[in-house]
Order: structure tokens, then C-alpha cells, then sequence
């Protein structure tokens, strides 16, 4: 991504020196996370996500639509991840085909969708001829690096909040009612991936296979838009709460050793758990205040058990 | 006095007087009417020669005008002049190899691309690349323009580049040098270039100058303080 | 008057941004311009617009290139193209909450974009010859009322539905040109004139609004900047 963006040699070689004698240009540390802000639309899987100047929004929808004929009992659930000059004059409407645009729809699409995270078993309605087809559009809005992490997040948080609407089935009779007719439901979310990346900087010009002392590379968390465009290397991890690694992602770049991914993982984990529960609570709030009336409407049979 | 403008308002001006138009108006060919064409403050200044109006407005991208001063990143390079790019994906400028001072067939300048470079647009006619000049065109003797060693760019809003280098009383500038050395160059182009003989103190005046640009005139000391007191208690936990 | 939300400035890296929300429809809209065009795309005495809406969910179709096809459609009239010969203008619109059955109506997100595109110009600072506002309406099916910026639902029982664009001057309380009126469905002449009438009556009251918060906007940063005397 972000080619075009011309960074002249001094401001490259500041940023290089800054990270030298521990400065970022936003004032963090090289451990730290952006704070995350999550806020829902009017509908159910509307969601928007921003980290400092970086905004993604996750919208997701649903209809039905027949199953795969090798998998029959699976639904269908598609990533959709485009990019268009509103994030930035450097990305090109409807041309994904970019090195960066594809890594990133990749590492989304292997984290959220392989890694088994939406139920899509739960999804199908009649075995070989009707399932749901659930569809998640990630929209770029602003582009300040991250959006690996921050579309993770967006996804996620989108698929915990959507509802669809509840069906019964009748012999090969589908009948969908409509959200006003009966309470939607909530899709199988089967554990919550969340994306670290870490950026790697080479401030001396000598590459090293195996890192002794005299190695200087230095690994950012969260990379900004500039220092994006200064890194040498990079690394997604994907981890949840259950400490499982669900994907490492590594394109190229600087070469690094065992240890530091080990070590990485570790920092991407403490992140993850803060993340997940960050989460986990908005929906919590969210759901509260959607059903602010649930208890006073809602009439249960008093029945003895 | 000042009032607000927008597209498609009538102009306050005496229509009797030899006006001037200045930018943010558009005159035109078919109806002959003057009109404004963006939103902000009416300004009509009376000269010796009649009226000048035009309408203050702050934006982001930059559109070359003669005499301004700016700051470029080399981005080419030909075999008589540089390619220059004012603001990223804006259409190039040009800085022929003669526009230095001391420049002659044999005493080429010896820029980089990738270099930032300070100067001065001397053409800029819309249908045509603008071109910039790196000495004073009128003695040929160098003005303190050129190569810009070091530092880093911090990217402003035009409006806001204009008021650091023209409004003499904004404090901005006053105030972050009673807390550290720096040299400066403000190009409005939306461009301003800070250099300390220290990192952290660059860091300082970058992050401040930044923030300032969201504060009112009142908080620039506060928050300039606060960002040299976070460099000092950086420096201290390590 | 219908309750719209307005913002602009909210995106960092475009030249221009506005989010306009009217009812239960949300665009956000980003301009970048003038900028350095592809070949492809430069005209050599004006400047060359690049529209693009985008759909709240699934792939953008026919349908939202038609959309494109009608904003740039009232959006070259507006923009001073000539003082920007070779250059080009990105205009990007993404549908936020279409608040309306995408697979009938696009009247609310098409007004709602107009709308929104116009005060991202705006705030982006391209030159423009006047001021433009956008609404929506809808005459409903049994009772043959006409609804200035209908709701989803009202539009589903409605007979005609449309979208009426205009070209304000003299403090945007004057009428200059009819930008667009798209009309969809079942409607008589007096209909049609009456949705005329309510509509400029709409359009007129929204500038103003649109004005106001603009202006607030200009005078929040004059303020901000300006030096104080005894202060320093």
C-alpha cells in the first residue's frame, strides 16, 4: 500500500535515529497498542473500529443461498476487503491486485474465516439445498496503518454483534420471519482470533541470519503510516484467549530468529487478552442498551418445574 | 470587518471601483460577474489604485501561486532541471539547474532525489507545469533557500502554515524556542521543517507543533510544556 | 424541518470529508483534489472528476455506477472545472446505512451522497460557482401524501418516489438551476410540481442549516487562531 506517499531522506533517516534512542513519532512506546475505539450503527453487525487516525467499518449481511455440493451441511461466509481512494489518494478504486491490498485480504480472510472462527456448520438450514450465505464488507475509511489489526477487530466485533433473522423449517418449507415478528438470533462465534503486527526496522545496513549482541534490529508494535513505509520487515501474529496461535504471518522482509517470535507472541498475547475483553464488553454494553425494555415487556409462563 | 462567504453569494464590494481579485473569487468570461467560489472570510482592502478582495480560506492541498514561499522533496532528476513534489500526488514542479545561485553551464547543483529542498514558486500558470527558483531572482544572490539537511517535515493545514509565517504575533514559534534551539522553515505549502541538535527535542517540537494546530492560541503554552516535560521523563525512566 | 446530522473534516488523509446522516441513511464522503490525473483520465481544459459510490453491503453494481453516472451529473455543474485544466478530482462516497430496500430505492442514499459530496467539496476548498442542496420524497400510495425525506418504510408504500437536487446563490436563498430531478413510479403533473415545490422548500431550509454549520465551523477556527493580546 501507500506507494505514491513521497518521504523525503531526512525525514526517513529522523524517524530511523528517533527509533534509535527509543521515540516514536506519536510518543508511544514500541510496545504499545493503540487504543482501540468500537462503535455500533443503528443495525445489528454494523460496526466501526478506530486506532488513532486509522478507521475501519465491518458490515455484515446475510441471505439465503445454496450450499457448496461437497460441503452441503457448511454455510457460506465471504470476506470482502476493498479498498478505495477514501483511506487515501494511494489506493485505487476497485484495484486490489496491489502486493499489500491481497496480503492484507489474505491474513484477514486466514485468521477470521479459516481459522474456523463463524460457525458455518451452524449456518446451514436444509442439508444440501438452503443455508445462509453470511457476508462480511470491510470498508477502509482511513488509512494510518494497521489495517490488518484494526479490520480484525472490526470483523469480529461485527460478527458477535450481527443477528439474523430466525427461520423454521417445515419438511422443504423455509419460512424466515421477519425481526419484528420474532427476536433474531446470533450467529456461532467459536473463538475470537485478534491480529498483532510487529514492524522491523534495520537501522544498520548488515542483515543478520542468527542475532548476536551486536544486532540493532528493532520491532515496533502497531506500525503508524510512516512507519510503515520505512520498514524493513513485518510480522502478524494471530492469537486468542486460548493462547492458540491461529496463524503467523511473515512476507518476506527482514529474517528473524526463534526467539524473537517466541517473544513476540508473548507481547501479541497480553494485547490479545486485552482486545477480547474490550470486545466482549462493548457487546455486552451494546446488547444492554438495545434491550433496554426486554425485562419489562418480556412475559414468562409461571411455571412449576 | 469580516464576513462569512460561501459559493454562490453575492460580493459586499463597490462595484464602481477598479477591483482586484485575489484568490477564492472567480470571475466569469460568459455572464462577466465576480462571485466567490469558496467558503471563509470576505476581505476587501482598499489600495491607491481602487479595491482588492479576495477570501480567506484554509485548506489542505496545495495550488502553486507566484512569490510563495514552499518546501519540496526532490523526485526527479533531468538532465536540466529537478522534478519537485510540493504536496504528495499533486502534480510535479520543476527546478531548473540555473535557478541557484552561482549557477552556471559548468557549477551544477548537487541535489539528491529525495532531498528537501526550500524556495520560491516564480511561475505558476494553471495550464502549465509551476517552476521554483532557489535564490533571488531579482539580485541572483543566493536567499537562503536550498537543501534542507536533516530535521523532519511536520505536515500543517495551509491556513495554519500562513499564520506561523506571516502573522508576527502568533506565538507559536516564540514560545517553543524558550524551551529548546531549533532552526525552522515554513513553506506554505502546508510544510514546516524543524531541526534541533537533539532527537528528543525535534520529537518535542514535532508532536507540539502538531497538537498546536488543534488547540487554541491560549493552550500552546501548556501544551508545548507538557510535551518537553514527557521528553525529560522519557529520558529519565530509561 | 427534517433532522440531519453533518460533519466534515473527519477523515485524515483526503483533502476533503463530510459525513451527512438524514434520517436512518449515513454517508461519508472523501475528496481529494486537484491532483495529477492518470493518462487516461486528463482532459486538456478541464478538470476530470472521478466519482465512485460505494454500497453499504455487497459489490457495487449497476446500480450504484447509475448512482455515479448522477452525481457526477450534478456535481460538474457546481465545480469551477476550467481553473483546473489536467487535474483531477477523486470524489469517493461510501454508503454507511442506505436506510432504504437497496433493491428499489436508491433515492435516499443518492440524495444523502449529493449532499454529502457538496460539503466535502466544501471542506476540500475546490473552487465552486454556488451552493447546492439535496432532498428526498416520497408521495405514498393510499392517502396520496407527499413526505419530504421519507423513511425506508415509507418509501416501500409509496406510489412515486424522488430525488431533487438544486443550485442555490444570493446567500442560497435563491433557486439558480434544477440539478436533478429523478423520479421513479406513478405520478400525475400536479404531483410532479407539488414534489417542486416541497422539495425547494426542503432543499432551501437544509442549505441554511447547511450554512449555519459551516459558518459555525469557519468562526470556531478563526477563534482558535486568533492571538490574544494580553494572553502571550
Amino acid at each position: 500500500m501507500a506507494k505514491d506517499i513521497e518521504i523525503s531522506t531526512s525525514e526517513a533517516q529522523f524517524i530511523l535515529e528517533a527509533l534509535k534512542q527509543n521515540g516514536r513519532l506519536d510518543g508511544r512506546s514500541f510496545d504499545q497498542f493503540r487504543d482501540v475505539e468500537i462503535s455500533f450503527g443503528r443495525e445489528y453487525g454494523d460496526v466501526t473500529v478506530k486506532m488513532g487516525n486509522t478507521k475501519v467499518q465491518c458490515r455484515i449481511s446475510c441471505q439465503i443461498a445454496q450450499p457448496y455440493e461437497d460441503r452441503p451441511f457448511e454455510g457460506l461466509f465471504l470476506i470482502s476487503t476493498e479498498s478505495s481512494p477514501m483511506a487515501g489518494p494511494q489506493f485505487e478504486n476497485g484495484n486490489n491486485t496491489g502486493e499489500d491490498e491481497v496480503l492484507c485480504a489474505r491474513i484477514i480472510e486466514k485468521a477470521v474465516r479459516r481459522s474456523g472462527a463463524l460457525d458455518v456448520e451452524g449456518l446451514c438450514i436444509v442439508a444440501g439445498s438452503k443455508c445462509w450465505a453470511v457476508r462480511a464488507d470491510v470498508h477502509f475509511l482511513d488509512c494510518d496503518g494497521g489495517f490488518i489489526d484494526a479490520s480484525c477487530v472490526a470483523v469480529m466485533t461485527a460478527l458477535l454483534h450481527f443477528k439474523k433473522p430466525d427461520i423454521s423449517v417445515l419438511g422443504d418449507r423455509v419460512t424466515v420471519h421477519p425481526v419484528d415478528e420474532r427476536e433474531p438470533v446470533s450467529l456461532g462465534i467459536l473463538h475470537i482470533p485478534i491480529c498483532v503486527t510487529f514492524s522491523f526496522f534495520n537501522p544498520q545496513d548488515t542483515e543478520e541470519n542468527i542475532k548476536g549482541d551486536s544486532n540493532s534490529e528493532i520491532a515496533i508494535i502497531d506500525a503508524t503510516l510512516k512507519e510503515e513505509l520505512l520498514r524493513d520487515g513485518t510480522l502478524t501474529v494471530t492469537l486468542n484467549k486460548n493462547r492458540e496461535v491461529v496463524q503467523v504471518s511473515k512476507a518476506g522482509g527482514l529474517p528473524m530468529d526463534a526467539l524473537s517470535l517466541m517473544e513476540n507472541c508473548h507481547k501479541a498475547y497480553t494485547i490479545t487478552e486485552r482486545l477480547t475483553e474490550q470486545i466482549l464488553d462493548v457487546i455486552k454494553k451494546d446488547d444492554a442498551e438495545r434491550n433496554k425494555y426486554a425485562t419489562l415487556l418480556s412475559s414468562e409462563n409461571a411455571r412449576e418445574t | 470587518m469580516s464576513t462569512l462567504i460561501f459559493p454562490g453569494d453575492q460580493l459586499n464590494i463597490d462595484s464602481e471601483q477598479p477591483t482586484t481579485l485575489g484568490p477564492g473569487l472567480y470571475f466569469d468570461p460568459v455572464t462577466q460577474e465576480i462571485g466567490p467560489t469558496n467558503a471563509g472570510v470576505e476581505v476587501i482592502a482598499n489600495t491607491k489604485r481602487g479595491q482588492t478582495v479576495y477570501v480567506d480560506y484554509d485548506s489542505k492541498r496545495y495550488i502553486p501561486a507566484v512569490g510563495d514561499y514552499v518546501i519540496g522533496i526532490i523526485v526527479g532528476q533531468f538532465s536540466d532541471s529537478y522534478k519537485v513534489s510540493l504536496s504528495s500526488f499533486s502534480s510535479s514542479v520543476t527546478l531548473s539547474y540555473m535557478a541557484f545561485p552561482n549557477a552556471s553551464k559548468k557549477n551544477k547543483p548537487t541535489l539528491k532525489v529525495g532531498d528537501l529542498v526550500y524556495a520560491r514558486v516564480c511561475a505558476a500558470e494553471k495550464e502549465l507545469e509551476a517552476e521554483i527558483e532557489c535564490l533571488d531572482s531579482t539580485t541572483g544572490q543566493d536567499a537562503g533557500f536550498g537543501l534542507l539537511e536533516g530535521g523532519i517535515v511536520i505536515d500543517v493545514t495551509l491556513g495554519f502554515a500562513r499564520h506561523l509565517l506571516f502573522d508576527k504575533d502568533f506565538p507559536l514559534l516564540k514560545i517553543l524556542s524558550s524551551f529548546t534551539q531549533f532552526e525552522v522553515a515554513i513553506g506554505v505549502n502546508g510544510k514546516i521543517w524543524v531541526k534541533c541538535e537533539e532527537v528528543k527535542n525535534t520529537l518535542a517540537c514535532y508532536r507540539s507543533i502538531i497538537d498546536c494546530q488543534k488547540t487554541s492560541v491560549s493552550e500552546y503554552k501548556n501544551t508545548i510544556k507538557s510535551h518537553f516535560k514527557n521528553i525529560v521523563d522519557a529520558a529519565g525512566g530509561k | 424541518m427534517t433532522t440531519i446530522k453533518v460533519s466534515t473534516g473527519v477523515l485524515t488523509n483526503v483533502d476533503g470529508s463530510s459525513q451527512f446522516e438524514c434520517r436512518d441513511t449515513k454517508v461519508l464522503c472523501a475528496v481529494t483534489g486537484p491532483v495529477e490525473p492518470k493518462a487516461r483520465q486528463e482532459l486538456p481544459t478541464r478538470l476530470a472528476l472521478e466519482v465512485v459510490v460505494r454500497p453499504a453491503k455487497g459489490v457495487p453494481n449497476t446500480r450504484e455506477k447509475l448512482m455515479e453516472d448522477r452525481l457526477r451529473a450534478v456535481l460538474t455543474p457546481l465545480i469551477v472545472c476550467s481553473k483546473y485544466p489536467r487535474q483531477l478530482c477523486q470524489i469517493t462516497c461510501q454508503i454507511l446505512e442506505a436506510g432504504e430496500d437497496e433493491g428499489e430505492f436508491s433515492q435516499k442514499e443518492l440524495s444523502c451522497c449529493i449532499n454529502a459530496a457538496f460539503l466535502a467539496l466544501i471542506d476540500a476548498q475546490l473552487a465552486l460557482h454556488s451552493f447546492s442542496s439535496s432532498v428526498s420524497l416520497a408521495v405514498l400510495k393510499e392517502s396520496g401524501e407527499l413526505v419530504l425525506n421519507p423513511t425506508g418504510d415509507l418509501l416501500k408504500v409509496s406510489l412515486s418516489a424522488h430525488t431533487l437536487a438544486l443550485e442555490l446563490t444570493d446567500g442560497s436563498k435563491k433557486v439558480a438551476n434544477v440539478l436533478l430531478l429523478d423520479s421513479n413510479g406513478d405520478f400525475t403533473d400536479a404531483q410532479l410540481l407539488k414534489v417542486l415545490q416541497v422539495g425547494e422548500q426542503g432543499c432551501l431550509e437544509q442549505a441554511q442549516f447547511m450554512r449555519n454549520f459551516l459558518a459555525a465551523k469557519i468562526t470556531d477556527e478563526i477563534v482558535r487562531t486568533k492571538v490574544n493580546d494580553n494572553g502571550n
